[in-house]
């Protein structure tokens, strides 16, 4: 079973991690936009 | 605004579906005769190889045509494909490792030169040399057409990963689901949990290609507003001297 929860943690976490990444990436822009006034 | 909203309610539902497969996956289906334990990877391996290389990398394929395609050329369509090969990557390398550790306890080993595994890695290398291509400075046109060429180059591996267990013998099982004969070779509430979970990372996919397609605009916008006043302070110069 620990091979099983190793592939579910993994997978899991590595997507959670990119949505967060793709979250802040479109947040950073919109700020810059904001400030830039563009 | 449709879109926004759309946006706003795949990413939740999303979250929800995964959350619910891996529960169902985990807890409630039984173990299987043979695997044991271990089948309940099957709820999660085949739905990220499903994504990565058929959604994911089918999508870049129809987008770099339609963009090659002179009547349909817009770099909408070469922002789309680029978003599907980012995230397409995610998914395959997720494929291969979840693919290693179901390996290691059924097949004895991490990794074996396979043709089905290594032309997925193939596959993982190529579309990184996509994205590697991509950050090569140019013009946005120029960067589109090359980039679209290489995606469906790279493409053709799709095809091959997909009958690779049927042209040569392989350690990796053949299509359970998506076999010759279009019948799956499981049923009752293991069938229902896999479907869910290829429904769930499928609408993953969808929301996270939109995000990126949303950044990878705002960037094209950035770069056209940078360039314009490039152009317009290089014109002020030139009206000063």
């Amino acid at each position: 079973m620990s091979y099983v929860l190793a592939g579910y943690a993994i997978s899991l976490t590595a997507l959670a991690g990119y949505a967060c990444s793709l979250i802040v990436r479109r947040r950073r822009l919109t700020r810059d936009r904001s400030e830039t006034g563009t | 605004m449709m879109r926004t909203t759309l946006r706003k309610s795949i990413g939740p539902l999303a979250a929800v579906l995964v959350a619910v497969t891996a529960w169902l996956g985990l807890v409630v289906t039984p173990p299987d005769r043979d695997q044991g334990d271990y089948v309940r990877l099957v709820y999660l391996h085949p739905a990220l190889a499903w994504v990565a290389l058929y959604v994911a990398f089918g999508m870049s394929a129809v987008c770099s045509l339609l963009y090659l395609w002179k009547r349909t050329r817009s770099l909408r369509f070469d922002r789309l494909a680029s978003s599907a090969v980012e995230v397409g990557v995610v998914y395959t390398l997720l494929t291969l490792l979840t693919g290693s550790i179901w390996g290691r306890p059924t097949w004895g080993v991490w990794w074996t030169w396979d043709a089905r595994l290594t032309s997925t890695a193939v596959l993982a290398v190529l579309f990184l040399g996509y994205l590697a291509l991509r950050r090569v400075p140019a013009e946005a046109h120029i960067r589109a057409r090359r980039s679209a060429v290489f995606a469906l180059l790279a493409a053709i591996n799709v095809p091959i990963i997909h009958f690779s267990v049927i042209w040569w013998q392989t350690l990796h099982q053949g299509a359970t689901v998506l076999n010759p004969n279009l019948s799956p070779m499981i049923h009752g509430l293991m069938a229902w949990t896999l479907l869910l979970s290829f429904v769930a990372f499928t609408l993953l996919f969808a929301w996270m290609v939109m995000v990126r397609y949303e950044i990878e605009t705002r960037r094209a916008d950035e770069d056209e507003v940078g360039m314009a006043a490039a152009i317009a302070d290089r014109q002020a110069e030139g009206i000063h001297s």
